[in-house]
Order: structure tokens, then sequence, then C-alpha cells
């Protein structure tokens, strides 16, 4: 019997969580939720999700990034790099669209990038995928 | 910014100055004058010589005779502008020819040398040309400043209104979706809650920027008269108390004299301390204590609003006042799952719903239309005060006018 995937949730709005933690749970993912990055990056050595969520402008204006470039380029995290990061936010542009002409936009560039507030049917079944991929991998 | 401006002002930078003149005698002169200055001086004998020169070497000033075989000087005039309007340009002229001086000055000159001059006339409108050409740069400087103040301050606008939208659009969207499987029955009429606090967020925020944009190139102040600041303060604390009850928060006045008149607007003063109090409030502790407190000083009354609140770093201070600043709450302070701004009715705490980010913007932007001053003064883990003084009003109360509000 296979356990079930979770999800990390990392955003600072309470009510974004909430919602988003419900449809989830709704599709049957364990969820787990950070309000903050340092408590997110925290969360994710507690528990190694399968997947993460992460907003992009919580206490800084791009925490978000330089959460992503954590997980993705850190030493310390290097156990959690391959988990897929979607970010979500209300800015409209992909990091690629804002940061392309950067040679460092790898560092920000998520897995996915969904801007909110998300078209669940489009979230779910990115959350799907990745999961799948990570499920199918270990 | 502040690199920068040290740079561009630094003296140990020597500016450099090109001068344009057909006669050796003059090139010379003028060499040796503006060298002994400290300037570095590249000299030239002829208008097309001396414009690759300037282009080459982009001097902070040109001195350029008018009167010179070939390229003429006006020509040179208009072709340097060409290269740069920020060359400031000094001409060299007989006597015979002001008139073209004149000329010269309508099509960008900064000023004109009549011939012969003394070595300290060159140097005093060499300095002053000088000074003005960074007296320019500086405003250009903050012009590029505020353009990009502006559109960070669009950026994040725009996102402080789209989170409340988000938040609420998705609530709604997982409420229909969910519906049938019953399954968020329970978070229902929290969810429900939470929407009517973030829409009334959002319409907070649309009041707040309204505000501030209102007062941009125009001013909030609508009338100015003499206003009785006691009751209006005491009428602010009246209102909040239920508020502060709710936070566990005290609240005091100390109004020992009869009257704290000042020259200003009602509303515009009523709103600047209602923030004051609101914020003192919010950032508290659980205990804690509000006091609002009024005093006379020469010429002006000065209001405190005093909180035992987490105070504000040295740091965020010269911050504070800047749009959608917010202090970082210390995860110790307040009871440890929120911090404390639900007012103890469903939600929990939430950062963002304890004001706009606009309100002490809005203070400040209020004091100095009102010709007073706003000031901070604060210590971690002690508390903050907030010290407002605005200009005294010394004629008596007009007595129809008060007496129904004291």
């Amino acid at each position: 019997m296979e356990t079930r995937a979770t999800v990390l949730v990392i955003d600072d709005d309470p009510d974004f969580r909430a919602s988003v933690k419900a449809m989830l749970e709704g599709a049957g993912y364990g969820v787990d939720v950070a309000g903050s990055g340092r408590e997110g990056l925290r969360k994710l050595r507690e528990h190694r999700p399968d997947a993460i969520v992460l907003d992009v402008m919580m206490e800084s204006i791009a925490e978000g990034y330089a959460v992503n470039q954590a997980i993705k380029f850190q030493p310390e995290f290097e156990p959690y790099a391959d988990i897929p990061i979607v970010m979500v936010s209300s800015i409209q542009e992909t990091p690629d669209e804002r940061f392309g002409r950067s040679s460092d936009v790898e560092m920000v560039r998520p897995n996915r990038y969904l801007t909110k507030p998300l078209d669940m049917p489009v979230f779910l079944e990115v959350v799907a995928k990745a999961t799948r991929r990570r499920s199918a991998a270990t | 910014m502040v690199a920068g401006d040290v740079v561009a002002g630094s003296p140990a930078e020597r500016e450099r100055i090109v001068v344009i003149d057909d006669d050796y005698a003059m090139r010379l002169s003028c060499h040796q004058i503006l060298t002994k200055s400290g300037f570095e001086v590249e000299t030239f004998e002829d208008g097309s010589q001396g414009l690759v020169g300037v282009a080459e070497l982009r001097p902070s000033l040109v001195v350029v005779d008018l009167k010179m075989p070939g390229l003429s000087g006006m020509d040179v005039i208009r072709r340097v502008r060409e290269i740069d309007p920020g060359i400031v340009l000094v001409v060299i002229t007989g006597y015979a020819t002001i008139g073209t001086a004149v000329e010269a000055m309508k099509s960008g000159a900064y000023d004109f040398l009549p011939k012969p001059f003394k070595p300290e006339e060159l140097r005093l409108i060499v300095s002053r040309g000088l000074e003005r050409r960074q007296l320019h740069r500086k405003s250009r400087e903050l012009e590029v400043e505020r353009e990009l103040m502006k559109r960070r301050f669009i950026s994040f606008m725009t996102h402080q209104l789209k989170s409340p939208l988000a938040a609420v659009h998705q609530y709604l969207d997982v409420l229909k979706r969910l519906e049938s499987t019953g399954e968020v029955a329970a978070q229902r009429a929290e969810w429900l809650d939470r929407c009517l606090t973030r829409t009334a967020e959002l319409r907070n925020l649309i009041d707040d920027w309204l505000l501030l944009a209102k007062a941009e190139g125009s001013t909030l102040v609508a009338k100015r008269e003499r206003v009785e600041l006691a009751p209006v303060l005491e009428g602010l604390v009246a209102s909040y108390e239920e508020r502060a009850r709710a936070a566990e928060v005290t609240l005091a006045t100390e109004l020992e004299g009869a009257s704290y008149a000042v020259v200003g607007d009602r509303n515009c003063v009523a709103v600047l301390f209602d923030n004051l109090i609101t914020n003192a409030i919010a950032y508290n502790r659980r205990g804690g204590a509000v006091t609002v407190a009024a005093r006379h000083e020469p010429g002006e009354v000065v209001v405190e609003v005093r909180d035992t609140g987490p105070g504000i770093p040295e740091e965020a201070v010269g911050l504070l006042f800047e749009e959608f600043f917010r202090v970082r709450r210390s995860a110790g302070d307040g009871s440890g799952n929120g911090e404390g701004a639900g007012n103890g009715t469903g939600g929990g705490g939430y950062r963002g719903l304890e004001g706009t980010g606009l309100g002490l913007a809005i203070c400040k932007r209020i004091v100095a239309e009102h010709g007073g001053g706003i000031a901070v003064e604060s210590e971690v883990g002690v508390g903050t005060i907030f010290r407002v003084s605005l200009p005294a009003c010394a004629e008596p109360a007009a007595r129809s006018d008060e007496g129904s509000e004291a």
C-alpha cells in the first residue's frame, strides 16, 4: 500500500494557505503549511514533502526566489534539490520573463510557475504531475 | 544613490574643461588660469578640432570664442549641445559682438565673458557654471530615483491589491468545488468571515491609496481653522475602548491643560491621530498600555502617542514613514500562534490585516501640510513614542464653534 503524496505549502497569506490546503486535502494529498520562507525550509527538512508550493512575495518581496535558490542550489539542501517546486504569485510574469536578461535566472527558476488566484483544475494537475514524477523517481 | 552623490560632488575628481579659441594668447592664458584653479584643461584652436575634442573628452564645461575662422562659435554651441546638453557653455566675445553673445545664450550658452577679462572673472564664471551643472545633475538623479520609487510603489501596490482579491476568490472557488463533498462545511462560516475581512482590508487600502494620491500635487488640508485637540483625542480614545479591551491593552490620556488649540484641518488631524492610536494598539503586547499625552511648547502643541509594544529597531526607524514599510514582528512576542491582530473574532492573527501599510505615510504627509513635525522615539522591548508637533493657535476659541464639542 503506497502512502499518499505530501505537499508543503509556503505562503505568508493564511487565507491562501487555508484554501489551498483544503483543496489539496480534498484531492487526497497530505498537506503541510509554512507562513514564511524560513519556516518552510525548516519543515522541508522535518517532513520531506513530495512537492512544494511556494509564494514569491512574503515578508520580503523576493523571499520565494531566495527559497527556490536555496533548495535547488545550496549544498545544505542538496538532499531536497530534486523536489519539484510550484511557484505561485500574483506577479504575472514568470521569473524567466522578469529576469530573462540576467545570467542568474536559473537560480530563481521553479519547476512550474502559476499565477494567483489559482486555476484549481490546472493547479491540481500540476501538483499531480509533480508528485507522480517524484514517486516514479524513488 | 548616496554613493553616486559622493562621487559626483567629490572635490578630488578634477573637472575637465575644453577651451576653443583661435587666439593663441587667449588659449594660453585660459589654460594657465584654469589649471591653477585645479581643472584639467585642453585647448583647441578651431571649432571642428574643438568639437572632436569635446566628443572625445566629454568635459564638464566648454569655453568658446564666438568669432573664429571656419566653424563659428554659434555652430560650436549648437553641436556641443547635441553631444551632451549637460555640458556648460561659456562664450568669450569682444565688445562689438555682445548682440551675438545674447544670441548664443538663447541657443543654450550659460553665460558670456566680454574681452578683455580678468583671471578672477573667468574663474568666477566657470565655477558658477559648474555649480549649476551640479544642481542640474542632482535634480536629474532625483528625478530618476523618484521614477524608480514610483515604479516600485506601483508594483507593490498591485500586489497588495491582488492578494486579498486572490484570497477571497480562492475561498469562494474552493467552497464551490468542495460543496458537494461536505468536507468544507465546518469551515464555511469561518471562511466567509475571512472573505468579509479581506474585502474590508481591500477597501481600506484603496481609500488610503486614494488619499495619498490626492495629496500628491495637491493638498489634503481643505480648511485651516482653530482645532481644539483635547475633544478630538478624547473622542478617538473613547472610540477605541472596545478594540483595546479585546487586545488587552489599556488606553489613557494625559490632557491636563484646559486647551490644546492648533491651526489645522479638523478631518486631517483626526485621521492623523486615529492612525497613530490604531498602530499603538495593534503594535502592543497583552497587558500593555497606550497613552495619549499633550503639552504646550513655545508656539506649538506637542502630542505624544506612546505604546508599550515591541519597539522599533534603530535601522527601521528611518524607513517607518515609507509606503508599505512594516516593522517585522519578532516571533517571540504575542501569544505564539499569531500576531494578535484578530481581535478575538475568529481567523487568528494576520500581519496584513493590521493596516494598509500606508498609515504612517499619510501621517507624515498630514503633519507636513500643517507645517508641523513628527518624530519617533523607540526602544526595543520597551515601547515607542510618536511625537507630533503642530502649530499652536493663538486666537481664543470662537464660542459658537467649539462649545458643542468640548
